[in-house]
């Protein structure tokens, strides 16, 4: 089912034109990723997608009506790139203000037990190490229950056991409560695990589609053969029956070999030409 | 609303160092005076009985002018420093009402400066107890919160005027010193507004300061005013009323009702500046990410 649609999203900054007519579908319940490099207009979208920059041209549907008004903004979160949270109070004054902001009743019980904010719930935001920040900032965002979670690169800098563990608990609530999420990211790795992916550069979507069609239109299987003398060779091929072919010819001269489909990163090379990061 | 309002509260109550620099002017006008203003003055006041009974409630109004400007500027800071960080954009993605946020930062302002003049007050006036043996008064005490309120309802607005046009937190440290400083002038406390070149005293009363010191005085000091002059020719004390900025004279020394009537207007035509401004800054802080 359809949540949020955006028809020809275009922002210019003075003369640069940071979002170039974009067309977005996001349904229901989805994981969504927009994967980008520096500069290619993520936090743009995303912060026309959550009415806090007007687009110079376009329309933004929710639930078929249009965005400009409080019931939407009553139905999203947002974690924003750079952190909003105040470095000089409490996560319990930076949770529990945020909860007074909204007219609706909140859950914070819930969400301390979910992001474990127990332990440092009495602590400054500011001395905090980067991941917990992050964990009260995801809280935080999630405070008004929202349907749809936006996530402008939530998980730069974090280490891996972080970031797991953080996806551990969208993923759970995800599966709760239905949650949609939009999430911004250049670690290629998130975005294998996306319902959709948008692919952007420069302002356009270049490709967009689930991660396992994206595979199969923009790359190839690849095969590495490492021989007995110790070189290694490295070889696309169609389908698995062209493999078994190949290592079967080989098979007198090669010591192991490695079978592999192409991943994001190689959508991502295919597509522009250059290594994400 | 009320969401907001604690948070701000919070963020100024818990930089300690933020409370110490919003004090700075008034710390430097009560040690200025215990260093050497207030000696100079008994010298100069000494046919007058009592001058230093008389000239600590002096110091104690002057101050509390000085108090609620930059106190009350140092609260509404913050939203300077919210435009700019993206806090407010985020704010305007709750429940509150632009106009609700507007109002949020201007009670804190408003409770901010009405909290740090009592706490100045009560600091001041039992200093003065102590090593003076001045009285505190405590049956003025409704009249000095009363004042305490309008000044610092006053210098909100007045702050909130000057902060419209500034869109950095650069400028802002920039505009804090030049207030810090300029509040002990026009408050009349650093030197008498009498001992001033006229000029300078025209200045001064087209702004709200004086009046506000005027009002705390005329509450603060009554009681000694009193008994220092009952012996003493009517017009020392309208000299001396005039030279210390106790009554200000336009044309004539003006009474505690007219002086309120002033600042009152101030407040007023301000207000009313602010109102047609924050439709051009409303523009502004939304088109800002
Ligand atoms: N307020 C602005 N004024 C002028 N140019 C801007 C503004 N905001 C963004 N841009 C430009 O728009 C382009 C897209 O920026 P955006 O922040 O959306 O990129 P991004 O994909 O989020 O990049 P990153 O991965 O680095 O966060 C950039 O070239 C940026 O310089
Ligand atoms: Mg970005």
């Amino acid at each position: 089912m359809k949540l949020l649609q955006a028809t020809s999203l275009t922002k210019k900054f003075q003369n640069k034109i940071a979002v170039d007519n974009i067309n977005l579908t996001i349904n229901k319940g989805d994981f969504v990723v927009f994967l980008g490099p520096n500069g290619a207009g993520k936090s743009t979208t995303i912060n026309m997608l959550t009415g806090i920059i007007q687009p110079t041209s376009g329309q933004i549907e929710f639930d078929e009506k249009t965005t400009i008004n409080r019931e939407y903004r009553n139905k999203i979160g947002v974690v924003f790139q750079s952190s909003v949270l105040d470095a000089n109070l409490s996560v319990k004054d930076n949770i529990m203000t945020r909860a007074k902001m909204y007219n609706k009743p909140t859950q914070i019980q819930l969400l301390i037990n979910k992001f474990n904010l127990e332990s440092i719930w009495k602590q400054k935001y500011g001395s905090l190490s980067g991941g917990q920040r992050r964990r009260v900032d995801i809280a935080r965002a999630l405070v008004n229950n929202p349907e749809l979670l936006f996530l402008d690169e939530p998980s730069t800098g974090l280490d891996i056991q972080t970031r797991t563990a953080i996806w551990d608990v969208l993923n759970q609530l995800r599966h709760d409560t239905g949650l949609t999420i939009i999430l911004t990211t250049h670690y290629l790795e998130e975005a294998q695990t996306a319902d959709y992916v948008y692919i952007i550069d420069q302002g356009k979507i270049i490709a967009e589609d689930t991660v396992s069609k994206l595979q199969k239109q923009y790359t190839k299987n690849i095969l590495t053969l490492y021989y007995q003398n110790g070189e290694s060779k490295e070889l696309t091929v169609n389908d698995k029956n062209q493999a078994i072919k190949i290592l079967s010819d080989n098979s007198q001269a090669i010591s192991d070999f490695e079978y592999r489909p192409g991943t994001m990163n190689d959508v991502f090379m295919n597509l522009t030409g250059k290594e994400i990061r | 609303m009320s969401g907001l309002i604690s948070r701000n509260l919070k963020m100024y109550f818990n930089d300690r160092s933020g409370i110490f620099f919003s004090l700075m002017g008034a710390m430097i006008s009560f040690v200025l005076y215990l260093a050497f203003l207030s000696q100079n003055m008994i010298t100069s006041w000494s046919k007058v009985p009592d001058t230093k009974l008389l000239l600590d409630p002096w110091l104690i109004g002057g101050t509390l002018t000085i108090t609620a400007i930059t106190t009350t500027l140092s609260s509404l800071s913050l939203m300077v420093k919210d435009r700019e960080s993206h806090v407010l954009a985020d704010i305007n993605l709750t429940d509150i009402s632009y106009v609700g946020i507007q109002f949020a930062y201007i009670v804190t302002s408003v409770f901010i400066g009405v909290i740090m003049q009592l706490i100045m007050y009560f600091i001041m006036g039992i200093y003065f107890m102590i090593v003076d043996n001045s009285s505190l008064d405590l049956t003025i005490f409704p009249q000095v919160f009363g004042i305490s309120i309008l000044s610092s309802f006053t210098w909100t607005i007045f702050n909130l005027l000057l902060l419209s046009f500034v869109k950095k937190v650069d400028t802002l440290g920039k505009i804090s010193s030049i207030i810090g400083t300029a509040s002990g002038f026009f408050a009349g406390v650093y030197m008498p507004i009498g001992t001033l070149p006229t000029t300078m005293q025209n200045l001064m009363k087209y702004t709200p300061a004086p009046y506000n010191s005027a009002m705390y005085r005329n509450i603060l000091m009554n009681a000694q005013l009193n008994k220092s002059f009952n012996k003493l020719p009517v017009s020392v004390l309208s000299k001396f009323k005039e030279v210390m900025g106790i009554s200000i004279s336009w044309n004539g020394a003006l009474t505690f009702q007219q002086d309120l009537l002033i600042f009152i207007s101030f407040a007023l035509v301000i207000s009313i500046c602010v109102f047609l401004i924050s439709r051009i800054s409303r523009r502004l802080v939304l088109s800002k990410v």
